[in-house]
């Protein structure tokens, strides 16, 4: 029999979300609550906390905003694993059980519930200068064309650009969650990303900045920053690449061989 | 000394164990390698002073690496690296006392 668009959303099943309660300010522990709702196939974590708040539990907090993967605030563990909520449907990670398990981000203080302080993530990736800084400044005020850039160069840093700021790599890095000082995957791909950008000068202004105690050398390269990013960065790569940028440079060689990035890497890229 | 240059040589010196300690394992078990490095004791010499100052510095600076990790403090970082450095100093003179003593050249 044909299944009609509209069966997709008739609810299926009853699962039990198990949500970590927490408020700092006020309680002692943190708890485990258990909310029972019916899900369709297409509920999305985030749908079904936004309908337990609505129904069952106006004093549960999280944080959401796009609601399509775009800007990075619904992150969470689900089922123990780094995941955007928004992106996620309750009975693809269920796995045919009746159970899911919601807990804030690990490696950052909680605010509320399944809501996380960033301020720290944020303040790393702003010390690692996230922009294009150049020396130009006469250009700069009165441009008289455009900065170009060939496709190579493009390629080196283009899938750095599609990071959302989520804080997974951060809350995955095992590092991160003993070495507070370190800068983390995030603010270090974001490193890279802007010193391979051929349009930047601001190489040895960041140098002082990730090449010290708890920058880049503090990568034991686990990946386990690479395996849960939600828009398949490899900040891991970005890291070691870094790595190698600053050690040519120590040797006086160029940041890149001219064949190391080919322009069909663009394309790799966007089939993933 | 930035820390780049601090993890070069903790790669080079990762290499260096493996080349001198192999020379020293050959030296000790192999009759021709043997010969050649233990007959002529400088050459001895050299190749254990490389392999015990290598294997120091890559085994001090991983435990700095594990500290600092553990205690992210800036302050706290730089005194276990001095600590840390003057430690390696000594074993390493220390062990090249007792090197040169069972080579009979103090
Ligand atoms: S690199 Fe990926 S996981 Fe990390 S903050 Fe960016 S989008 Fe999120
Ligand atoms: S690869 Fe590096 S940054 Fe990524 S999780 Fe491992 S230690 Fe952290
Ligand atoms: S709400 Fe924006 S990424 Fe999920």
């Amino acid at each position: 029999m044909e299944q009609s668009s509209m069966d997709l959303w008739k609810p299926i099943k009853v699962i039990r979300l198990r949500v970590y309660r927490y408020n700092p300010k006020k309680d002692y522990f943190p708890e485990w609550r258990e909310y029972e709702i019916e899900v369709s196939r297409g509920t999305t974590i985030l749908d079904a906390l936004l309908r337990i708040k609505e129904e069952i539990d106006p004093s549960l907090s999280f944080r959401y905003s796009c609601g399509q993967a775009l800007c990075g605030s619904c992150a969470m563990m689900i089922n123990g694993r780094q995941m955007l909520a928004c992106r996620t449907r309750v009975l693809e990670v269920a796995h045919g059980r009746d159970l899911v398990e919601l807990r804030p981000l690990d490696n950052f203080p909680v605010i509320r519930d399944l809501a996380c302080d960033f301020t720290s993530f944020f303040e790393k990736h702003r010390a690692v200068k996230p922009w294009i800084i150049r020396k130009d400044s006469d250009e700069l005020d009165n441009p008289t064309g455009e900065y170009k850039q060939s496709i190579e160069e493009y390629a080196r840093y283009y899938q750095f650009t599609d990071c959302l700021k989520c804080g997974a790599c951060y809350s995955a890095c095992p590092t991160t969650a003993t070495d507070h000082a370190y800068l983390g995957p995030q603010a270090l791909s974001q490193a890279y990303r802007y010193m391979v950008d051929s349009r930047d000068d601001g190489f040895d202004e960041r140098i002082p900045i990730v090449d010290t105690e708890h920058g880049c050398w503090r990568c034991h390269f686990a990946t386990s920053c690479s395996d849960v990013c939600p828009k398949y960065v490899d900040p891991a790569q970005g890291i070691q690449l870094l790595k190698k940028l600053i050690i040519r440079r120590k040797f006086g060689l160029k940041p890149h061989r001219p064949a190391e990035v080919l322009p069909s890497k663009i394309g790799e890229v966007k089939r993933r | 000394m930035r820390e780049s240059t601090k993890m070069l040589l903790h790669y080079i010196t990762g290499l260096l164990i493996v080349v001198t300690g192999l020379i020293h394992l050959l030296a000790n078990n192999d009759p021709n390698v043997g010969k050649l490095i233990t007959g002529n004791v400088y050459l001895y010499l050299t190749n254990m002073s490389v392999f015990l100052a290598s294997l120091l510095y890559h085994a001090f600076n991983g435990i700095r690496v594990i500290l600092i990790e553990l205690v992210p403090d800036a302050c706290w970082t730089r005194l276990i690296g001095w600590a840390l450095l003057l430690i390696g100093i000594a074993t390493y003179a220390v062990g090249i006392q007792v090197l040169l003593m069972s080579l009979g050249l103090v």
